[in-house]
């Protein structure tokens, strides 16, 4: 029953900004993919070298013609070509990005363009129908309107819940969906609910560099909102800059298994596990009771899989840290904790 | 209350356009949807509590050519008390130590207690005490019904509750019996989770499978595709029992082969029955017509596969044989392992004869191999045999399909006919020997004609063609003086990375496919790296083309493959058996175990190792591997400490192509 009462109260509130402002806010799937679809875009830019494609999507947030999409290579020339749904061309600007959410907002000239309010937008569940908006492989030509998907959520999940599982600056929370909804020149489309209202954007094509699989995965519209607000009110700075191709950030040494007395077993393969191999005497893991053979599983709660992956962890440590340490021996797991000491210069 | 809302709405929708019947045929589909959505998300919730996340440490970064990954992967509880049924996927990279994290958040170690090798499942232990787990529900087996919701559900993302993908039922008792297929998309994120029905129930448990391989990744290349497996749960609880002593479970084997090529065709009759099988100790016979097992009738060879999908070695069947008017019921025990075959061999070389050769009875003998039964038994070069073992031998094809069903050391009775004289003399065959013949000299290929003027023949000396459909080039060379009416050999250069080596390969094949009528076909990967899996089908089809286009005697089609397109190309051996009989590789080590010797494919390798070379001890390995499965292998170390292409061994290679067709 409370159920029901909220839909109407929806419904009644709903209908009224749809009187207000003369655009229809759909209740019912069927109408509701109309609507969605007046404010989709085609987005088509630079592209084509190195087999890179040239298009992407974007969503309409405002009435004077701002639009989300997702930043790429796609906007790398200094203005792009946006088509409405019904075919009207417009040339567009980059009026800001900011790389650390892969978000860029455009401008096309104009009024009364029909669009989305980041402010409505709503969270969804894993299980919760969607549909997901985007003008995939450039199917959709000129006047026609994007791709329509449906699926499920599958998962709320963090992007980057352990380095180097994803090659993307996007670190936040995302929504995966169990359609494939993230093809080429399907980033910057939008993934609503049954009902048409806004859940999230659609992110790049992106690999799991852990499972070696594609993810299908949507950046939900509240991790994006305050940024997109900023930039169109002009007051925007980036927080972060673009990393440049070759980029790679050098993995901090600031600590070694020796620094604690641990030596492990020779790291001769890809995945050598890290195993204990002996202790040096009155070292501070001597001390905790850490044994010969003892395997180390979790280095403050990140799964340790290798040799190498324990150097990494240790490396990233700042003095005054405390290292966590779970290690199995035998079957049965042991925690300990160990203080990190000061390193003289 | 209810029409007073829709009324409210219509009155303030309405000047929008919509009209009354859109309205009402949409609401109460889109409750029933709402409702199905909350359905959903309980079911989930049900099943949730059984449903854990598993993470691997250590292990094999890539298994075969797929890489592994180090995500988290997912299990299903089957066990109050600790017991974790999983997808064997999970575990092919070998993991050095596992652990478990319960839907609670309680994390354990785990151990590998057994696997299924059948269904490609693993089942882990939990270490702990008065775990008191949620084993998940199985839905009963009879009531699965196609179109019905089906609900994958993961652990592997960091989120608490499951992953979940929702589809149906796509098909029920896939592959063989073993399956239930589903459109919910299925990948390493969901492998060995549970497939859930809308009620909370566990249909299955999600795998990796394929119809056409075997393998722990086998499969994996339709992650997401709207063709995903999962083993149903009441399978997997049944076989639980003997999982837990802790030994492998393999498909169960008989032993049989069955005639004709169209399993969906025809009574089977037994066309082979493998030395040391069950079926051979239950003394099955070639010719008996396979009539019922285990109380199912059966009427074709397929049903057979389906009634043998589901067992184990070590499950007794009955087998019901129908032989001439008599009727047999026989008990079997099934095994995981066959003895392997091996072929007999006689020593000798059948004639070639032109295309347009009329024909005629018996095999003329070309060439007699020294040392060999033929040659002890006095057979000599032009003599003729006639009869083996009772029977005409009317080609060439169905003396070796004789010779290939005896073992060595059996003895057959041949009739040889010499000039105008008939003698039956008795063989006792051996095994094919590992050297080769040097004083065989090659068949002299009269040229043949030009073609007409006005009719274009097919292409000849070197050129180059594209596959359209493939993307892909290939350079070819036919002798110029090509003869239709003469059958050739066929050689498939399958280059190594970065290099296609094509005038190294020009040089010294050109003069020996003139002289010994070789047509050599060099496909080229797509990419100068090196070739990629998918790229077989390209080979396939070139290599089909051209049996199309020329002469060619398809005993004769040969892999040859140096360093690094070797695995490529015993990838290629191994998946086309029907198309390729000859391997003949360049310090080249198998990176995956081959499958067995198969008396109606045969496969010949010849392999040749550098002795100083980092890879001579796996070549080796190799060659010693191959020969235990009792395939013809020919295995020559090269010590003179090159590892260039070993160009002055390509007149030994065009000989031992030369004798492919031997019997």
């Amino acid at each position: 029953m409370n159920s029901i009462r909220h839909k109407i109260r929806k419904v009644f509130v709903t209908t009224a900004v749809v009187l207000a402002c003369g655009v229809v806010r759909a209740e019912s799937p069927a109408t509701a993919i109309s609507t969605v679809d007046q404010r989709i875009v085609k987005i088509f830019g630079s592209g084509g070298l190195k087999g890179l494609y040239g298009y992407s999507s974007g969503f309409l947030v405002s009435a004077e013609g701002h639009i989300v999409t997702v930043w790429s290579h796609v906007l790398d020339e200094k203005t792009v070509k946006v088509i409405l749904h019904d075919g009207r061309r417009f040339d567009a600007v980059v009026v800001g990005a900011e790389p650390a959410l892969d978000l860029a907002v455009l401008k096309i000239d104009g009024d009364e363009f029909p669009h989305f309010q980041l402010d409505d937008s709503v969270a969804a569940v894993p299980g919760t129908r969607v549909w997901a908006f985007s003008n995939m492989f450039k199917v959709a030509a000129g006047d026609e309107p994007v791709s329509v998907m449906h699926g499920v959520i599958a998962a709320r999940t963090n992007l980057t819940a352990r380095r180097g599982v994803f090659e993307t600056p996007y670190s936040g929370p995302v929504y995966v969906i169990d359609a494939i909804t993230n093809n080429p020149g399907s980033g910057g489309g939008v993934v609503t609910t049954r009902t048409g209202e806004l859940v999230a954007m659609i992110g790049k094509e992106l690999r799991n560099a852990q499972s070696n699989t594609w993810i299908n995965y949507a950046i939900p519209i509240g991790e994006i909102r305050t940024a997109v607000g900023e930039i169109i009110t002009g007051k925007f700075t980036p927080k972060t800059t673009r990393p440049s191709d070759d980029g790679q950030p050098a993995k901090p040494r600031n600590y070694s298994a020796f620094d604690f007395g641990l030596v492990l077993v020779p790291d001769v393969i890809v995945r050598t596990p890290a195993f204990v191999d002996s202790l040096l005497d009155d070292s501070a893991a001597a001390q905790a009771g850490i044994k010969p053979n003892d395997l180390v599983l979790f280095v403050n709660d990140e799964l340790i899989q290798s040799c190498r992956a324990f150097d990494e962890a240790l490396g990233k440590l700042e003095a005054g840290d405390r290292l966590k340490l779970v290690l199995r021996r035998g079957n049965g797991l042991i925690t300990v904790e160990l203080p990190v000491p000061k390193k003289k210069p | 209350m209810r029409s007073w809302i829709i009324t409210g709405l219509l009155a303030l929708i309405l000047p929008c356009g919509m009209t009354l019947s859109s309205l009402l045929a949409q609401q109460p589909s889109q409750d029933l949807e709402a409702l199905e959505e909350e359905a959903v998300k309980q079911a989930v919730a049900l099943v949730a509590p059984s449903v854990v996340r598993i993470e691997t440490v250590g292990g094999l970064d890539r298994v075969g050519q797929v890489l592994t990954g180090t995500a988290p992967t997912t299990g299903v509880v089957v066990s109050a008390d600790g017991y974790v049924i999983s997808s064997a996927f999970n575990f092919a990279s070998k993991p050095a130590s596992i652990l478990v994290t319960l839907a609670d958040g309680r994390r354990f170690p785990a151990e590998q207690v057994a696997m299924d090798q059948s269904k490609m499942l693993t089942l882990l232990k939990v270490a702990g005490d008065n775990l008191s787990l949620t084993p998940a529900q199985a839905a009963p087996d009879d009531g699965i019904k196609v179109g019905q919701w089906a609900i994958a559900l993961g652990r592997t993302y960091n989120s608490p509750q499951p992953s979940v993908s929702l589809g149906i039922v796509s098909a029920v008792k896939r592959i063989w019996g073993k399956a239930l297929q589903t459109d919910a998309k299925i990948s390493p994120v969901n492998y060995g989770g549970p497939l859930i029905d809308i009620e909370g129930r566990v249909l299955g448990v999600l795998v990796p499978l394929s119809p056409q391989a075997t393998g722990q990744v086998a499969g994996v290349e339709w992650y997401d595709s709207g063709i995903g497996f999962a083993i149903p749960l009441a399978d997997v609880y049944a076989a639980l029992p003997r999982l837990k002593l802790g030994k492998d479970l393999f498909p169960g084997l008989m032993g049989i082969t069955v005639k004709g090529r169209d399993i969906y065709e025809g009574q089977p009759t037994i066309d082979r029955v493998r030395y040391g099988s069950p079926a051979y100790d239950a003394k099955l016979k070639d010719g008996d017509q396979i009539v019922e097992i285990d109380g199912r009738k059966i009427a074709r060879h397929a049903q057979i596969l389906h009634a043998l999908g589901n067992k184990y070695a070590g499950d007794k069947i009955v087998v019901k044989v129908k032989r001439g008017t008599e009727e047999l019921s026989r008990d079997l025990t099934l095994v995981d392992k066959l003895v392997p075959y091996e072929s007999a061999y006689l020593g000798v070389l059948p004639n070639r004869e032109a295309v347009s050769a009329p024909a005629v009875l018996g095999v003329t003998v070309r060439y007699v191999f020294a040392d060999s039964p033929a040659k002890q038994a006095g057979i000599e070069r032009g003599d003729v045999i006639v009869r083996c073992q009772g029977r005409d031998a009317t080609t060439s094809s169905a003396l070796l399909d004789q010779i290939s069903r005896q073992r060595p050391g059996d003895k057959v009775k041949l009739t040889v006919r010499r000039g105008t004289a008939s003698r039956e003399i008795e063989v006792a065959l051996a095994s094919i020997p590992d050297t080769i013949a040097d004083d065989l000299r090659a068949v002299a290929v009269p040229p043949g004609a030009a073609p007409a003027a006005d009719k274009a023949g097919p292409k000849l000396g070197r050129f180059e063609e594209d596959m359209p459909a493939h993307e892909h080039k290939f350079w070819a060379y036919v002798p110029e003086d090509y003869n239709a009416d003469h059958r050739y050999s066929l050689l498939v250069w399958i280059h190594p990375g970065r290099d296609t080596m094509e005038a190294d390969i020009t040089k010294h094949w050109k003069p020996l496919c003139d002289e010994k009528g070789i047509i050599l076909l060099a496909p080229k990967a797509k990419q100068p790296l090196g070739w990629n899996v998918d790229e077989s089908e390209f080979v396939k089809d070139a290599v089909e083309l051209m049996l199309e286009k020329y002469a060619i005697d398809k005993s004769r089609v040969v892999l040859h493959s140096m360093t690094t397109g070797g695995p490529f190309a015993y990838q290629l051996a191994f998946k086309h058996r029907d198309l390729f009989h000859g391997v003949n590789m360049v310090q080249t080590p198998l990176t995956a175990p081959p499958p067995d010797n198969e008396p109606e494919h045969r496969v010949q390798f010849l392999l040749y190792s550098f002795a100083n070379d980092a890879q001579h001890k796996a070549t080796s390995a190799t060659a010693t591997g191959l020969r235990g499965l009792k395939f013809p292998v020919t295995f020559r170390v090269i010590e003179d400490g090159a590892t260039e292409y070993p160009s002055n061994y390509a007149d030994e290679m065009s000989r031992w192509l030369d004798t492919l067709d031997r019997i």
